[in-house]
């Protein structure tokens, strides 16, 4: 389809749509359209889209073989399916969310799209590495893929030794060599963006100007080039010992199982703010826009990111409280898993003080961000149940931890990823959703969320294990009314899939700023040229300059 | 960076940046990250065979005895003359030298493959006196301490997680010499070798870690 081809037809839709003017340069869509200049652009804009299109689908995967679980789980005897099935249904799902969906969310979609935009710049540090980090991403869905279609795998998304290297007869190796190669995708992504973020800020972008946004990523990349390295370390030797019989975690000859649990959570401990940080990113946009007012405590916000960077290093031992580490070890672990609270608090209070006397717009962005916010402080506040070590004992892998981190990564990162998708929407594709289709799921999708997961939390404390096939009758009540949910959940998943692929051909044009939010990605047309901005642009004085100021005295409002 | 480089050489602007300097500034920046990530790749890998040397002190001496102390000590001084020869070729890229930088760079990957070949006799040596025990078709030397299996499977995971580093470097360089053999390179490319040099540098520091950590610190008793 030609450029002007698509330009007139919408006019001819929407009579307030800006004209066609001749001579003009086609945006960053209409550039090119073969394929050729999508599968080898090296346009950020574009991989970023390419990166949305894979995630969306791996989402779509992992949602599938999560409601095979919720399938199996309406009866207590597990007579749906057998127990096999059920557990390579739970691996799908754990594999597939965590390595393909959650990590490279927000990072590789929106961060790929916004922080050249954010900070003034015309690309990425280095464009050619951020194509081969999607390369190298496909690479490895591409075996774990393999993974999935030849028989599928029993471990868990943990890989936990001895079951993955010794006794699973499923297919470990490709899966393991799948995830092991995604993390350098990963890689490749952070050191992009700080580089990026050091060295290619506009003139005038200081750091304490940069939106928090930019502030998230710069976090998350940190932990991906700090993090990343140990697990594919942990994870080549787990491919030694199941492939070799290497030993170093196996106690036959005088190896340590829980050593990998160190290795492993030693990443994916720091891997819940990879998935984690971006989001509060996203939601540090998208509250100050709809509040109408200046982001309250911008510095404390930016310090708490880098913070909650710092502290998710030093805490992953509160996963192994009940494998036999030291008790001294524990405490000092549950005291700093404590120390978390810290830095996500002033996040959340910040946000709730930017809503205070705020002129709140309740758009879609905004309901998705006002639910991330309530659902983050449930999954935060239960994070400090199982920080406690007395707490942990009875509740330690039981369906209370369940529901816990997916209050964290689905009431909290997938809740932030779609209230980013409809704020940035327009920017991306230049077009306007439909505003009451995203009202409603973003509705749906809050209830059917606690529908599912709010039992589960009752569930756990009543002690019913995670990862099993079959539970008592007793608890039946309960699960059924968890699969319930996530036939909400699915359907609140489903609306936005349809409207935004409708919004793509029949939306309304979008203006440059159609929320009159702040900052840099706003000054540039929707959808923005190939190279960004048309002429450099203007730093504004100070960030989130928005027309009610924060009151950070008491005094300066009234 | 750019004072100290001779006439008519220097680096061609990429589109997306605003000036030759913030272009240097972020590939720099750019390869220190990569060797970050790297080395905490090493780290712990390293980590764990410490964990090991401490949890069983006499299995691992035992094993670490069968090392090839020499052949790695050889090893490491080729590795640094290596790496002498890769600095040479930054210094003539900065001078202009083109020719005299493409031979160092050559002697460099020479140097480079020398290790390979020794570390391949190396592990001949090993095979042959059955230290290979991930080999099931081979029985191990010291079936009867299983500790020691441990140490050397995982001598060989970080010695040939290297060799991968040295042999991708060595791939990596000659491409790079057969770029840099053509006119006008040092114009337009010259932070290439700059950058790559670091690179090699890296493979070579990891070895001089990986020499004390295998073969030194596990010979006494």
């Amino acid at each position: 389809m030609s450029a002007s081809g698509t330009i007139e037809g919408a006019a001819h839709r929407e009579p307030h749509a800006p004209e066609a003017t001749i001579g003009r340069k086609p945006d960053y869509l209409h550039a090119e359209s073969t394929l050729r200049s999508w599968f080898f652009t090296t346009d950020h804009k574009r991989i970023a889209l390419l990166y949305l299109a894979s995630i969306t689908g791996f989402f779509v995967i992992g949602a599938l073989a999560a409601g095979v679980v919720r399938l199996a789980l309406v009866v207590p005897n597990g007579a749906i399916m057998t127990n096999d099935t059920y557990n390579k249904a739970f691996t799908i799902h754990g594999v597939v969310m965590v390595w393909f969906f959650l990590i490279p969310s927000i990072p590789a979609t929106f961060g790929n799209f916004l922080i050249p935009l954010m900070i003034g710049a015309k690309d990425l540090a280095f464009p050619k590495l951020n194509l081969t980090s999607w390369y190298v991403f496909m690479t490895g869905a591409l075996f774990t893929l393999v993974s999935v279609v030849l028989g599928g795998v029993d471990t868990g998304w943990t890989f936990y030794a001895p079951l993955s290297t010794a006794f699973s007869n499923t297919w470990v190796l490709p899966a393991l060599i799948g995830v092991t190669i995604v993390g350098f995708s990963s890689i490749l992504t952070g050191l992009n963006f700080v580089v990026t973020i050091h060295t290619m800020r506009a003139p005038g972008m200081t750091w304490f100007k940069l939106p928090i946004f930019v502030w998230t990523h710069y976090a998350t990349s940190l932990i991906f080039l700090l993090a990343t390295p140990v697990i594919t370390t942990a994870l080549i030797l787990l491919i030694a010992e199941r492939a070799f019989h290497v030993g170093v975690f196996d106690p036959a000859y005088g190896g340590d199982p829980v050593l990998f649990q160190h290795l492993f959570w030693f990443y994916s401990h720091p891997a819940v703010y990879i998935m984690v940080l971006p989001g509060m990113g996203v939601i540090s946009e998208i509250v100050p826009a709809f509040a109408r007012k200046k982001l309250f405590g911008y510095r404390f916000v930016a310090y708490a990111s880098i913070g909650l960077a710092s502290v998710t290093f030093f805490v992953w031992g509160h996963h192994m409280f009940i494998n036999g580490q030291s008790d001294l070890a524990s405490l000092v672990f549950s005291a700093l898993s404590f120390a978390v609270a810290v830095p996500s608090a002033v996040k959340v209070y910040n946000w709730t003080a930017t809503i205070h006397k705020g002129s709140l717009r309740l758009d879609t962005p905004m309901l998705y961000a006002m639910g991330y916010i309530g659902l983050f402080v449930l999954g935060g506040l239960t994070g400090l149940y199982l920080a406690t070590l007395a707490i942990n004992q009875h509740i330690h892998a039981t369906y209370f931890v369940v529901a816990h981190f997916h209050y964290i990564m689905v009431g909290g990162t997938v809740l932030a990823f779609l209230g980013g998708l409809h704020f940035w929407w327009p920017k991306f594709t230049g077009r306007m959703y439909s505003e009451p289709w995203g009202r409603v799921s973003a509705i749906l999708i809050f209830l059917g969320f606690n529908v599912t997961f709010f039992p589960q939390f009752i569930l756990g404390y009543l002690g019913m294990p995670r990862r099993y096939a079959t539970y008592p009758p007793e608890f039946q009540l309960l699960n059924v009314l968890s699969s319930a949910g996530a036939t909400i959940l699915a359907a609140g998943y489903i609306f936005p899939m349809l409207y935004l692929v409708y919004s793509l051909w029949f939306g309304r044009k979008a203006p440059a700023n159609p929320w009159d939010a702040k900052g840099l990605e706003w000054e540039t047309s929707s959808p923005p040229p190939t190279l960004n901005f048309v002429s450099p642009p203007e730093v504004p004085r100070i960030p989130y300059d928005y027309p009610i100021q924060a009151t950070e005295s008491k005094d300066q409002h009234r | 960076m750019s004072e100290g480089l001779a006439k008519g050489v220097g680096v061609a602007r990429a589109h997306h940046f605003e000036s030759v300097a913030q272009q240097r500034e972020a590939t720099t920046l750019g390869i220190w990250a990569w060797l970050i990530t790297e080395l905490l790749l090493f780290s712990a890998l390293f980590l764990v065979a410490l964990i090991l040397r401490i949890q069983h002190p006499e299995a691992t001496v035992a094993a670490a005895r069968h090392l090839k102390f020499w052949i790695g000590a050889a090893n490491t001084v080729v590795l640094i003359c290596s790496s002498l020869t890769m600095s040479m070729a930054i210094e003539f890229s900065r001078m202009g030298w083109q020719r005299a930088m493409v031979r160092a760079m050559l002697a460099t990957a020479a140097l480079g493959t020398l290790f390979l070949v020794l570390k391949g006799y190396e592990y001949y040596a090993d095979w042959d006196e059955h230290m290979m025990p991930f080999l099931s078709s081979r029985p191990f030397a010291l079936e009867e301490t299983p500790a020691a299996r441990l140490f050397v499977n995982l001598y060989y995971v970080a010695t040939m997680l290297h060799a991968v580093h040295l042999f991708t470097g060595i791939t990596l360089l000659l491409g790079m010499t057969w770029m840099a053999a053509k006119a006008g390179f040092l114009s337009r490319h010259q932070n290439w070798i700059e950058i790559y040099g670091l690179y090699w540098h890296f493979i070579d520091l990891v070895w001089i870690l990986a020499f004390p950590i295998l073969y030194v610190v596990n010979r006494g008793t």
